[in-house]
């Protein structure tokens, strides 16, 4: 933030991330979050529209009200919001119950390069215990391009394709085949597992453990992929007892 | 009766949008339809030289879309069949000089005097994909029988489901038979297999293609008979106005040596 004020930063600043594009929004109080945001949006819509968009509010304190009213602002504009990073608690608390999503996957860096002081989500260390208990179900296709975040289980009933990216800090479930990336335990949470029934991805990674498929091709029969002694393995998917 | 506005596109590059263009308006005005192809690849138009109408062209897309002309001034005639039109693309600008509500406009206006009109769109998911891709009633997409292409392929589809333009449909072209029966190739049902959409076309890989293309001549035009491809294309068009029309027979016959050693192997 000191870095922010010495120099003139503009209201609004707009970015391509991997996962769409970010929007940091002033924290000069003096400028109304709605007003700067839509005048810029309206300006760039044909650049901007159909795009994802995660926003940074800064320390600006919002309800769930003035959350789904920006949410609403997005979705005029043909973009669809999936992520607001605030760093005010409460706030972040609002965005959870909205659905959205309160950090961006994965890195520890920031979209500059440097590394980040605390993770976006706040001074909160890494989750270790199991996320919340909420799942996020797609009935569809992963294709090509899409990138899935989620903070919690995934299950997608359906095909994750090469190119596609599906992101959970649980488990992810694939009802289909498992032909792209998925990271399982985003958020270090190593119990997390993933499974499909045709388990044949581009990668894989539970944790911070990588794994690439070896090569001879997926098993006929649906596998789970799980930390087992400090590294990733697929096994035959069974049904476990309950334990 | 109002227009069906289909739009070609393929995310890659060079996997035969415009060829694919060329030939199903062409194959379309073949079989009696009133067709308008439109070009829109703006600042690199290459529709007008597969069609071989480029000498012709005064008034482009963009001088319409900015008022310079009237739609029609800019609708040059085909040479060959008389309900066939296209509006080319400008080539010193750039795809910004149009949005994509200008494209649905101009569709708008184009549906009540045609039957079909079809959309070359530019590589890439940029703004030249939206423009092409927004007045679509039925996107079709082109790949190749090739990782990257299919690939690409696939994140189209992502996008034009995106944009409620329903999973599209697809066309193979420039597959290779021999290849495919070798295993060097991917085959239509590996395609298929990552694609899942449904299949509109099987093109066959075809050097005329080339020969045509450079003489402004699309291959549905040349003979009737002897040219895989264009009989390929033909059999596309008439799908799309409704007539069940089989896929054609791509597999490999089999020379005498090859059932010779298949003999000699089944024997061992």
């Amino acid at each position: 933030m000191a870095g922010d004020e010495k120099r003139v930063t503009p209201a609004v600043d707009i970015k391509g991330i991997r996962d769409g594009l970010l929007i940091r929004v002033s924290d000069r109080a003096n400028v109304p979050l709605a007003e700067a945001l839509g005048d810029e949006l309206a300006r760039k819509r044909a650049f901007l529209a159909g795009s994802r968009v995660a926003v940074d509010v800064g320390g600006r304190a919002l309800g769930g009200e003035q959350l789904a009213a920006l949410g609403q602002l997005f979705a005029a504009h043909d973009m669809t919001l999936w992520a607001v990073l605030a760093a005010d608690g409460d706030t972040r608390d609002a965005v959870r119950r909205a659905g959205l999503a309160t950090r961006l996957s994965g890195s520890a860096t920031d979209l500059d390069g440097n590394a980040l002081a605390a993770p976006p989500n706040g001074g909160e260390p890494p989750a270790k215990e199991p996320p919340p208990a909420n799942a996020l179900l797609l009935r569809e296709t992963v294709r090509s391009g899409r990138a899935i975040w989620h903070e919690g289980h995934v299950v997608i009933v359906g095909d994750v394709n090469p190119g596609a990216e599906v992101m959970a800090a649980g488990s992810v479930i694939v009802w289909g085949r498992l032909r792209g990336l998925v990271h399982a335990g985003a958020l270090g949470d190593t119990s997390a597992v993933i499974c499909a029934l045709e388990l044949n991805p581009t990668q894989l990674r539970i944790a911070d453990h990588i794994a690439i498929a070896p090569d001879n091709g997926p098993g006929r029969s649906p596998e789970q992929a799980a930390i087992r002694d400090g590294q990733i393995v697929a096994e035959p998917w069974v049904t476990r007892p309950t334990s | 009766m109002s227009a069906q506005v289909l739009t070609v596109t393929s995310g890659k590059g060079g996997v035969g949008k415009t060829t694919v263009t060329a030939n199903l308006a062409t194959a379309l005005a073949m079989l009696g339809k009133r067709v308008t192809a439109i070009d829109a690849d703006i600042g690199l138009r290459n529709l007008d030289v597969v069609m071989g109408l480029e000498n012709r062209i005064v008034y482009d897309l963009v001088d319409i879309v900015e008022g310079r002309c009237r739609l029609r001034q800019a609708m040059i005639k085909d040479k060959r069949q008389p309900e066939l039109y296209l509006i080319p693309a400008a080539q010193t600008r750039d795809k910004t000089a149009v949005s994509p509500s200008d494209m649905v406009l101009l569709c708008d206006q184009l549906r009540q005097e045609m039957d079909y009109i079809v959309i070359d769109s530019p590589a890439g998911i940029e703004r030249g994909f939206r423009n092409a891709v927004a007045p679509a009633d039925k996107v079709l997409i082109v790949t190749n029988p090739e990782v990257s292409a299919v690939r690409d392929a696939d994140r189209i589809i992502g996008l034009i489901e995106a944009e409620e333009k329903g999973p599209g449909q697809l066309i193979v072209n420039r597959v290779k038979p021999q290849m495919v029966s070798r295993g060097d190739m991917l085959s239509v049902d590996d395609v298929l297999d990552i694609l899942a959409v449904e299949l509109l076309g099987v093109i066959p890989e075809d050097e005329r293609i080339l020969v045509a293309s450079n003489q402004g001549l699309p291959l549905v035009m040349h003979g009737l008979n002897g040219s895989s491809a264009g009989e390929a294309f033909r059999h596309v068009a008439r799908r799309l106005d409704g007539e069940s029309v089989p896929f054609m027979d791509l597999s490999v016959k089999p020379t005498f040596m090859s059932r010779l050693r298949a003999f000699m192997n089944g024997q061992n």
